[in-house]
């Protein structure tokens, strides 16, 4: 009996390992139904083995590179997809929804919110698994955009924004308004 | 006890064939054909576009090793060509068609739709040992190109810090003709 129980535990451990591996893992799947409307597109998709093949390839020697490879050594996957419109009104809260709904759940705690009338709304949420950061996710929101990036891992926020730029991602100005946590048009 | 043994043996296969999926042998003329397949079109072959004297120069050049080479690795190259034809049809099907047969070998790395345009980028990488195999598939409203490299790690530094900066490099390079 006690080999029986070993037998199923070798059997499915790396399924659970790999289950816990994606707690951090944003499903964004929903979102495909609005690339039919975008203007534009874009989806960029860094899952681990990409991960470990881009910290194979920075070069230690380039500073700007050897600072991407420490930032992009533990992580677990970068995944990205934003959407622009012509016009706005282009997609409804319920669309984002599903998203939202996911950053609601256990661990999930936003740290970031700010709100301008000019660059629209930015979240910034974090995944913590006992005091470490397992995992991050933006949700930038305009009248006419709409862009998710999930980051999955142990993330270094203080030097997040030497990421933006890279791997597909974005600039959201994430390191001018970490700070912020309020409407800033109110101010 | 019998029966459990056997239903651990058929996770067991399960998880076995699913790990095991077979690679595909040539993933580059499966798009090619996707393509022609889905928009009803036909690529230009390499020799034809010699005998017009265009777009060949720098892409004969780095199957040689010649000087033109910057990005793709010597030798690398594969290069299919699509001209002056209609790529009339809904993208987002042909984006879910080209993920499902790409899956189970290559990693997409980034995706760019633009309808205004009517422009779609892929960019697919495989692990080839110490380079990288990158497949990139452009598609515009009378044109395409499916590019596949080969990527030493240095150049794909640079595809991963700008996946889409470099992968329309690749392209570009791919087509371009330095002789004009």
């Amino acid at each position: 009996m006690k080999t029986l129980l070993i037998a199923i535990f070798l059997t499915l451990a790396p399924v659970f390992a790999a289950q816990a591996q994606q707690d951090s893992r944003i499903q964004m799947s929903g979102l495909d139904h609005l690339a039919a409307k975008a203007s534009q597109t874009i989806d960029v998709n860094i899952d681990e083995r990409l991960m470990r093949l881009a910290s194979r390839v920075f070069d230690d020697k380039d500073e700007d590179e050897r600072e991407v490879k420490k930032l992009v050594a533990n992580l677990k996957g970068v995944y990205v997809k934003s959407f622009e419109f012509e016009t706005a009104g282009q997609y409804a809260a319920a669309d984002i929804e599903p998203v939202r709904a996911q950053l609601r759940g256990p661990g999930w705690t936003r740290l970031v919110n700010v709100t301008s009338k000019k660059d629209g709304i930015l979240e910034v949420y974090l995944l913590f698994n006992g005091d470490v950061v397992g995992g991050m996710a933006v949700l930038h929101t305009d009248d006419k955009e709409l862009t998710v990036v999930n980051i999955v891992g142990p993330v270094d926020v203080d030097k997040l924004a030497k990421l933006e730029g890279q791997l597909g991602i974005p600039d959201l100005g994430l390191g001018s308004p970490k700070n912020k946590t309020k409407n800033d048009d109110e101010k | 006890m019998k029966a459990i043994a056997t239903w651990i043996l058929v996770i067991a296969m399960i998880f076995t064939t699913v790990n095991a999926a077979p690679a595909k042998g040539d993933d580059f003329n499966s798009v090619v054909k996707m393509i022609e397949q889905f928009y009803r079109v036909k690529h230009v072959g390499i020799p034809f576009l010699a005998k017009a004297g265009m777009k060949v120069a720098t892409t004969a050049a780095r199957i040689k090793g010649g000087q033109a080479r910057r990005i793709a690795e010597a030798g690398s190259i594969k290069l299919a060509v699509f001209e002056d034809q209609d790529f009339n049809g809904d993208f987002t099907k042909f984006r879910a068609s080209l993920n499902e047969a790409l899956n189970a070998t290559w990693m997409p790395l980034i995706q760019t739709l633009s309808a205004q345009d009517e422009e779609q980028v892929y960019i697919f990488l495989k692990d080839a040992g110490d380079k990288v195999n990158v497949l990139v598939i452009t598609i515009e409203q009378r044109d395409a190109t499916v590019v596949q490299v080969t990527l030493s790690p240095k150049n794909l530094a640079l595809l991963l810090k700008d996946p889409e900066g470099t992968g329309k490099s690749i392209t570009q390079e791919a087509t371009i003709n330095d002789q004009e």
